[in-house]
């Protein structure tokens, strides 16, 4: 019996609504970023950016930086010949430019200085002699006849084409009996998360050893890539990843900031720091690329979809980042949400004079799903359909591998559809709202970790290790990087629930290589399935020491031993001994105990192989998301209103429905910055909106009421049933948006983000084409 | 922009030593709220040696009516917009001051940024206002360190946008300025305080200080309003803003004022309101003034926003602004 009276129970912690474990620090302001990291010794770094946007280098004159006082360092591009990138194939990106400029503000050299003004009179004072070669802004021009190649090893400057046909496209479209082909464009944007970019690099003179603090999503990337870029052995780097301003996919590869860092401090042995502005952050970038989607879509008349033709190309900027991902899971990703076997798909990522993309949330998936959602649309009008109708003409009716051999074993979509139909009032407003209102409706969905990794080493996909101690604290060691996600909270919560106890008495150390045990990173929304799947089963190993010590104190075998979390015993009058005294028992000739749990992914989740790169999109579950959005559009100045949200999202089981909540939320909120006002904005390859003024991130003030409903399907292999939750919700926003907006004003926006002067340009285009059909008819 | 270039930092206590120190020191700007001038010094647009924060001038920081002559409000330069967006005698008696002031960027904007500052604020252009780096590596602009204009290559004027909201609201109310300078104090129009050139906007003599605004007293049954067009309802500059006030006796215009901000280097007083002294304000007449505010609006590439929907909008605005005012 308890305080209360009540016989002991495990600790419930699965499907609390649960603060978030670090919330205290961050509240407070007690949490140290990677900037807030000082040393009264460390130097200042400093980037030179090229203001050329494709140009041979031809000279780099260093002396008058290198002779202004308080300058300790400057670095070129000579300063190594190894390039990081994220594919084995594609690793050709220099930290500094050596012989040739890609885009404008590419480091071309770095500084390491007593100050900031200092370090900045220094780049004034580097000289770079350029030849300068013609630039490519866009994808067409770069892929023109003609061009001059930025890679030699990509002629025609295209970094991968992607093209192959599933089931029998021709034979699909015979089958339909509308047959609508339509075409999207979606401007480039950027996660503009919190942080910008730092490092803060220390070289310990004495040893060769270096230790590096960086905003990374990804430190095991950064620690390969600082092995391979500084030529040093990786049992001499230790990498740290401090408390994260978010991430969202700019931080999902090595950047150049930790690396220049790095090289910087091995050459001054000693420590600097850098902190490259918000302009800087802009045009490391790591953004959506610029895409237009065109998709050919057939249907019966029942909303059918029979076959998909879909042709796209990303403008993927001067390196190759995770371009060839990218491209190939705009691709995979039209499958897997719906019921497809004829699709053909033609995808280009192109190389051009502008920042490197990169994999920004709902990675590759959310411009083809706005097109392809739009085109439901579309044709749903011309049928005379109701949207929700077409969607369910097209569900996925069986478990198991769909058409391009993703494998989908858990499928909340159909109950999403009715939750945000009944939620939103769909049946009795659409149709019936005032002039100038309208409602949308798309779905979007999302993998829950990327099956195979990028680099494949035979290891485990997720370790944990987990230490008892004296105590009585259970401390979870992981590689996993919190970034804002929640990560931590999540593993916090696997492990108390497993073990029945108070999850206060579990604490968490992440992301220090010296420390933790390796993760591949935060990215793909790997981490709840994989790591916390490691989780449980280290829990799980962790309550059989405890169960097996226990029994021998209670003289029973260990299947008699009951685990009630904070109390063990054996026979239900007894009054057992307290989690801490099991503890201690266990520790009896042992000494402190570590117990480690893996997660592996299923071969059957590795996406197939029926054409090249097919492992991408391939993952042990999908998340899905359905979603309406409503709208009041401003006839006279076309500025659109987001009334409300209603949005549900499958994250098979809400470990935490306080973080799954916020995480659809921010999904949306994301969304909704994309499909309204974000761009980025060249001029000449200079990126004119790098700054939160130009660039429109959307304020409170734009934020419209989202109610978010979490849909529980159990996924049969997640972490308690879990599947992703932060990233499925984005995508189905922007074609939301735009069908709500068609439903209000007659006219839909090919063009994203839709801000009022592009709305305004195609309904005076529509009253003008109406004003002179109606003179003809006269 | 990590980097805060150094200065030296007055706190005068009357204007007079204000303008005293700035006369003393030739490489010496005013601050006030710092909001807009701030950014443009980390930017390195502005290198002052000295700055002379006017924020101790209690004498500047008041509301108060003006006594004799023909009354009317006085309201110090240092007033802070949120102050002044507050006030409740201006919110019965001059709305679209309030308005506007209250539409001036974010919260932590208006706390900081003084109705002085708002009203001598900068212009602004895509090309202009950028890191030093970004200006450097596109050579530069005629309205600093070039000899190019991005928007109108070729052309030798500069077309940065005046882009503060409280000038229309004060300029449709026929506000005065007092100014101190070196050579004494003076008071003049408010519109006499703006030239239409983006690269030298203001009327203000060397080191002139201004001090305060002049309100004439309120016309009984005069109504006014400000409305901004923006992409976000926060943050934002305008990408056109427009301030109305009309008064109405019996059902006709009996005095109308429309200025406009954003679409010029200098706020924009409509011309050729008087037609419609006499007349009702019906949608025929409306349609006229959105389109006489249309043409007078000149607006630039000098934002993200395409100049021809700037024109448009700003017309719709001073449309309905104007309908909604008159009671139509």
């Amino acid at each position: 019996m308890d305080g209360n009276g009540l016989p002991p129970a495990p600790i419930k912690s699965i499907g609390v609504p649960m603060p978030m474990v670090d919330g205290p620090e961050k509240i407070s302001g007690r949490a140290l970023y990677t900037a807030d990291f000082y040393d009264h010794a460390a130097l200042t770094g400093c980037i030179k950016r090229a203001d050329v946007a494709h140009a041979h280098i031809l000279s780099v004159d260093i002396s008058a930086a290198e002779a202004l006082p308080g300058v300790h360092a400057v670095i070129t591009g000579s300063e190594t010949d190894e390039g990081h990138g994220v594919l084995p194939v594609s690793r050709t990106e220099l930290p500094i430019a050596f012989d040739r400029v890609r885009y404008k503000g590419e480091p071309v050299a770095a500084v390491a200085a007593d100050s900031i003004e200092i370090a900045k009179a220094a780049c004034d004072l580097i000289k770079v002699e350029y030849e300068e070669l013609p630039a490519y802004f866009t994808a067409a021009d770069s892929i023109a006849e003609g061009s001059v190649d930025l890679h030699d090893h990509r002629p025609g400057n295209i970094e991968r084409h992607v093209d192959y046909e599933i089931g029998d496209v021709d034979a699909g479209f015979g089958q339909a009996e509308l047959v609508h082909e339509t075409e999207y464009h979606c401007a480039e944007v950027c996660q503009v998360q919190t942080e910008p970019h730092a490092a803060f690099a220390e070289w310990d003179g004495e040893r060769d050893e270096l230790t590096v603090r960086a905003s990374t999503q990804v430190p095991y990337y950064v620690h390969l890539m600082l092995s391979k870029i500084l030529k040093m052995p990786k049992s001499k780097i230790r990498v740290i990843k401090p408390f994260l301003g978010g991430g969202f996919g700019a931080r999902t590869e090595a950047l150049n900031v930790e690396l220049i860092t790095a090289m910087l401090a091995r050459r001054v042995r000693g420590t600097v720091r850098t902190v490259i502005s918000r302009e800087e952050t802009f045009i490391t970038h790591r953004g959506r690329p610029e895409q237009t989607v065109k998709i050919r879509m057939g249907m019966t008349k029942d909303g059918k979809v029979t076959a998909i033709d879909c042709q796209t190309i990303q403008r993927g900027g001067g390196h190759s980042g995770y371009g060839i991902v990218t491209i190939l899971y705009s691709g995979s990703m039209l499958f897997a949400i719906y019921d497809l076997q004829n699709v053909r798909y033609d995808g280009k990522r192109v190389l051009t004079n502008t920042p490197p993309c990169g994999a920004f949330r709902g990675h590759g998936t959310v411009n083809v799903r706005h097109a392809f959602e739009n085109a439901m649309d579309e044709m749903a009008i011309k049928l005379g359909l109701d949207p929700f109708a077409v969607r369910r003409a097209n569900l996925i009716a069986e478990m198991g591998h769909v058409a391009n051999d993703l494998w989908v074993n858990s499928y909340g979509l159909p109950e999403c559809l009715d939750v945000v139909e009944k939620a939103s009032g769909w049946k009795d407003r659409k149709g019936n709202l005032a002039p100038g209102k309208g409602l949308g409706l798309a779905c979007s969905h999302y993998v829950s970790g990327a099956s195979k990794p990028v680099n494949w080493t035979g290891e485990p996909h997720a370790t944990i290790n987990l230490k008892l101690d004296f105590d009585g604290t259970i401390v979870i060691l992981t590689g996993a990087s919190e970034i804002g996600q929640g990560s931590s909270t999540i593993l916090v919560q696997c492990v108390a629930e497993v073990l029945g106890i108070d999850p206060t008495r579990v604490k968490i150390i992440a992301a220090d290589s010296r420390v933790t045990p390796k993760d591949n990173g935060s990215y793909s929304s790997r981490v709840t399935y994989m790591v916390g799947n490691a989780a449980i089963e280290a829990a799980t190993n962790l309550r059989g020491v405890l169960v097996a010590a226990a029994a021998k104190k209670f003289d029973v075998n260990p299947e008699d031993v009951e685990c009630l979390g904070e109390t063990y015993r054996a026979g239900s009058q007894d009054e057992g001994m307290t989690f801490d005294e099991v503890a201690m028992a266990a520790l009896e000739g042992t000494g402190t105990i570590t117990v480690k749990g893996n997660f592996d992914t299923h071969p059957d989740s590795w996406g197939g192989k029926k054409y090249r790169g097919a492992a991408i999109g391939g993952s042990m579950a999908f998340a899905y998301a359905a979603q309406v959005v409503e709208v009041t559009v401003d006839p006279d100045t076309a500025e659109i209103k987001v009334d409300q949200v209603w949005v549900a999202h499958d994250c098979g089981k809400a470990l935490n429905p306080l973080t799954v909540e916020g995480q659809i939320q921010g999904s949306v909120w994301m969304g909704m910055g994309q499909a309204m006002t974000e761009e980025t904005r060249y001029h000449k390859g200079l990126l004119i909106s790098g700054n939160m003024l130009d660039y429109r991130v959307p304020t409170f003030v734009e934020s419209p009421p989202i109610e978010a409903h979490i849909v529980e399907s159990i996924d049969p292999h997640g972490p308690f049933g879990a599947k992703e939750a932060g990233e499925a919700s984005l995508a189905g926003f922007l074609p939301a948006l735009t069908s709500a907006v068609a439903d209000a004003m007659g006219v839909r926006a090919h063009e994203l983000p839709v801000t009022p002067d592009r709305l305004l340009r195609i309904l005076e285009d529509k009253e003008r084409e109406m004003r002179s059909s109606a003179t003809a008819a006269e | 922009m990590e980097n805060m270039p150094a200065f030296r930092l007055h706190r005068p206590e009357t204007a007079a030593e204000a303008v005293r120190l700035k006369t003393s020191d030739a490489r010496s700007r005013y601050l006030a709220g710092g909001t807009d001038m701030i950014v443009n010094v980390r930017r390195g647009i502005e290198a002052p040696e000295t700055m002379i924060d006017l924020t101790a001038i209690a004498a500047i920081t008041e509301i108060s009516e003006i006594s004799g002559g023909d009354g009317g409000l006085r309201i110090g330069a240092g007033v802070k917009l949120s102050d002044l967006a507050a006030h409740a005698d201006l919110r019965r008696d001059y709305p679209a001051i309030t308005q506007a002031a209250a539409s001036v960027a974010g919260p932590t904007h208006r706390r900081y940024g003084t109705i002085g500052g708002n009203l001598c604020l900068d212009t602004r252009c895509l090309f202009y206002n950028q890191s030093q780096w970004w200006r450097e590596s596109n050579n530069f602009c005629l309205k600093h360190k070039g000899d190019v204009c991005h928007v109108a290559p070729g052309g030798k004027r500069c077309f940065a946008a005046f882009s503060g909201d409280v000038a229309p609201a004060m300029l449709v109310y026929g506000a005065e300025v007092d100014l101190k300078g070196p050579n004494g104090a003076r008071t003049i129009p408010l519109v006499d305080l703006y030239r239409d050139d983006g690269m030298d906007h203001l009327a203000l003599e060397a080191d002139e200080l201004l001090v305060s605004i002049r309100l004439p007293k309120p016309v009984a049954g005069t109504v006014s309003g400000y409305e901004k067009s923006r992409i976000r309802g926060s943050i934002d500059f305008p990408l056109a803003g427009c301030a109305v006030r009309v008064t109405m006796d019996d059902g006709k215009v009996a005095d109308i004022a429309i200025a406009l901000t954003a679409v010029n280097p200098s706020p924009h007083i409509v011309t050729g309101l008087d037609d419609f002294v006499g007349r009702p304000l019906d949608d025929d007449a409306l349609d006229k003034i959105r389109e006489m505010v249309r043409s007078q609006a000149k607006p630039m590439l000098t934002t993200t926003v395409r100049p021809w929907y700037r024109r448009r909008v700003v017309g719709a605005l001073a449309r309905r602004l104007t309908a909604k005012l008159a009671g139509a």
